[in-house]
């Protein structure tokens, strides 16, 4: 019963873990399900409802119980260790999270099995079209109730790790000494606190229509269907660096790592965090573009400021590897991956912040494109960087740097084919949520080499899951700091014991463990 | 397809933002993919020795941080302001009006002062007549749940939100058909939600509604 009653940080962070990855299984099947629909012009291997649910399911599960609880995971292993902790400052609160998280995500799932079917109006849910067009099944329900627990939990797990961080901090860990990880989470938890309630209120507004009979979205009872959008987009932006900020923490730390270099720019990357947390509250309505009703010049303007710390990061990750000693691992190809693919869409994300641009590209394959860039090939990759390099230290065994390059390049070389000829069946005109398309133009090429390019991931994750069977089974002891690390967590067992540290090195600089290994070096005081 | 050919004269502004942007984007990202692809190259990891420890460098962290905000606050004041501001301005009298309502799962186009009324359904998609060279003002509603019209050969969409009016002009340059599309998920036969755009002289479009719709285009 250990596992189900522990409040260790990290035996909760290993639920995480695995919960997220089955979660993360369904969406990559369902990915799978919608190239295989689209592969050629006018097939019917989904029936329209079908489809909808798949897309619909596909989002929900890739962003609300993958990529963001992932980094939620991540943050519960790493911030205690990170800091000198022995656990999360409320460690049975931790547990509740965990669970929520865990239960939410089977109901939003569960909710396919429903009779009616499962949620089919896109993981933005836009009413009225969640509330009247949908019916009164029970899976849409499912999907409002299942969110919601995910996001009372997203929004206590930021209120705890804020407090781990302001308060456990280890004897002489200052704020300005802590890792690039740990601050980023910071950034990420004060976003949460800013955004999450909006989300809860909109999916409570949602079922208080659809069951207790209110008309707060529906403009024919005299609801507002652009509140809805308003509510969800306040904070469906901030979610969106929810998803990149721990991983930005991710990629300086492995670069750091194997360049075996400090961080370029450390403050500068901390300022360039809040700065990012800061102006993503103000840029939702650049969701909202082409409605008509609201203001594109000032929404348009915030959201290219963002471009400027985005910019300051990417100088500070190539300033970390300049004249560096670099050694490619597996996890650091995955983070130059990311630099290139979140390089890409980071730069179409500043052309349809641009409102004449984004009046053809909004709601088209090309947006489509943009955020698979930044989530897909930019958060996703961190994920697999996050497991290549913390895996060891985690499980206390190594993983196959050979059977993990054979990882990447499939997932890269097939992330791309997927991808970038999305840009262009979105300028010829294919939406969003589409089941078919009409044979003209590009559209029947450029929608095969996608389905051929997602095959090409899928051949790369599955690879991965043979590394996983194949290491767990040889099990090459990690020791306790396999990659020669920085920060703290390299500086205890793999695992760490129960409370992480038997004794701490001392702290003088952000990367304690690196000091302890070049005394010479090190700074004294 | 980019490069665009345009079909109207807001889809010029259209395309030269566009064009600015796609220049600009494609510059930044050459010379990014070369700095990051430059270390791994370079200076691979070949003893045991430590590379210089430097933690940052204070001229190229303010100055790429002034010159990346030097492109961005170029880019808002003089490519998409102007452009914004040209695309969505509309005439105060356009030579045409047309009431666009959308609903599941399909148009209706209704010329005022005309007993012209065209309306499709998700199996026929019916068609809106424009005039060349004339400024038709659109008058989009939504009868049900969000949808948006969008044609793809005039690089414009405008959503249709139920109880917002929506006005925008379209002035096509270019006799033809354009495809149409709804480009917001409305459910299910959002796939079938099209339409066409069909552009024709503007003496053949007055003959055409003085006709009611009955005379057919050659």
């Amino acid at each position: 019963m250990n596992w189900l009653t522990s409040t260790d940080h990290k035996h909760i962070a290993r639920l995480y873990f695995l919960s997220t990855f089955v979660f993360f299984g369904v969406a990559g099947i369902l990915a799978m399900l919608i190239r295989a629909q689209l592969a050629q012009p006018g097939l019917t291997l989904l029936s329209p409802h079908a489809y909808d649910q798949v897309f619909t399911l596909h989002g929900t599960a890739m962003i609300f119980l993958f990529i963001a609880p992932f980094g939620i995971g991540l943050a519960n292993f790493l911030v205690p260790l990170q800091i000198g902790a022995p656990d999360m400052a409320f460690p049975r609160l931790n547990a509740t999270s965990v669970w929520m998280f865990i239960f939410g995500g089977i109901i939003v799932l569960a909710g396919a099995a429903a009779s009616g079917g499962g949620a089919s109006a896109g993981w933005s849910g836009y009413a009225p079209l969640s509330e009247i067009e949908i019916g009164t099944g029970a899976g849409q329900d499912l999907w409002i109730i299942g969110l919601l627990m995910v996001s009372v939990s997203t929004i206590l797990t930021a209120i705890n790790l804020l407090v781990t961080v302001l308060v456990y901090r280890a004897p002489g860990m200052t704020m300005w000494r802590m890792p690039i990880f740990t601050w980023e989470i910071v950034a990420t938890a004060l976003m949460i606190l800013m955004a999450f309630p909006s989300l809860t209120a909109a999916l409570a507004g949602l079922l208080i229509d659809r069951r207790l009979g209110g008309h707060l979205f529906d403009p024919s009872t005299g609801g507002s269907a652009i509140l809805y959008e308003h509510l969800f987009w306040f904070f469906g932006h901030p979610e969106v660096y929810v998803m990149i900020l721990p991983y930005f923490g991710v990629i300086t730390e492995v670069i750091a790592t194997f360049s075996r270099k400090p961080v370029f720019g450390y403050v500068g990357l901390v300022l360039a965090a809040f700065a990012i947390a800061g102006l993503s509250m103000g840029v939702w309505a650049h969701h909202l573009f082409t409605t008509g009703a609201v203001a594109n010049p000032f929404f348009s303007g915030v959201s290219f400021l963002i471009a400027i710390p985005t910019g300051i990061k990417f100088v500070n990750w190539i300033g970390t590897m300049w004249r560096g000693s670099l050694e490619l691992t597996t996890a650091m190809l995955f983070a130059l991956g990311f630099m290139l693919n979140f390089l890409l869409g980071g730069l179409t994300g500043i052309l349809i912040a641009s409102p004449p641009i984004d009046y053809q590209a909004h709601d088209s394959y090309f947006v489509v494109a943009h955020f698979h860039y930044t989530l897909g090939g930019g958060s996703m990759f961190a994920v697999f960087a996050a497991i290549f390099f913390w895996f060891p230290k985690v499980y206390g065994f190594r993983l196959s740097e050979r059977l993990g390059k054979w990882t990447f390049w499939p997932m890269f070389i097939g992330f791309n084919l997927t991808f970038l000829p999305m840009h262009l069946s979105g300028l010829e005109g294919m939406p969003r949520r589409v089941e078919t398309y009409p044979a003209i133009g590009h559209l029947p090429l450029l929608n095969l080499l996608s389905s051929l390019g997602t095959a090409i991931i899928a051949s790369g994750v599955v690879i991965f899951l043979v590394n996983l069977v194949l290491s767990a089974r040889a099990r090459v002891p990690a020791g306790d700091d396999p990659w020669g690390g920085f920060t703290l967590e390299w500086a205890t067992s793999s695992p760490p014991p129960e409370f992480n540290f038997k004794e701490l090195p001392s702290i003088r600089s952000e990367r304690p463990a690196f000091d302890a290994r070049h005394p010479e070096i090190a700074p004294t005081r | 397809m980019f490069p665009f050919s345009p079909a109207t004269t807001q889809a010029e502004t259209l395309g030269a933002d566009w064009f600015v942007f796609s220049v600009a984007a494609t510059a930044v990202g050459l010379v990014v993919i070369a700095l990051i692809l430059a270390p791994p190259l370079l200076w691979r990891r070949r003893s045991g020795a430590l590379p210089v420890q430097n933690a940052g460098h204070r001229v190229v962290e303010l100055g790429s941080t002034l010159t990346a905000t030097a492109i961005v606050v170029g880019l808002f004041f003089f490519a998409t302001l102007p452009h914004e501001r040209a695309v969505d301005a509309t005439v105060a009298s356009p030579d045409e009006v047309v009431n666009v309502t959308a609903f599941r799962w399909s148009w209706r186009f209704a010329y005022p002062g005309t007993p012209v009324t065209i309306v499709g359904t998700p199996m026929t998609e019916p068609e809106l007549v424009l005039p060349l060279g004339k400024t038709t003002e659109i008058d989009l509603r939504s009868a049900d749940v969000q949808h948006s019209f969008w044609v793809p050969g005039f690089l414009f969409k405008r959503d249709a939100v139920p109880g917002i009016l929506n006005r925008f002009d379209l002035t096509p340059t270019r006799v033809g058909d354009f495809e149409g599309v709804c480009a917001q998920f409305c459910g299910l036969d959002h796939t079938h939600m099209r339409f066409r755009v069909h552009v024709v002289p503007a003496e053949a479009f007055a003959r055409w509604i003085s006709s009611g719709n009955r005379k057919r285009f050659s």
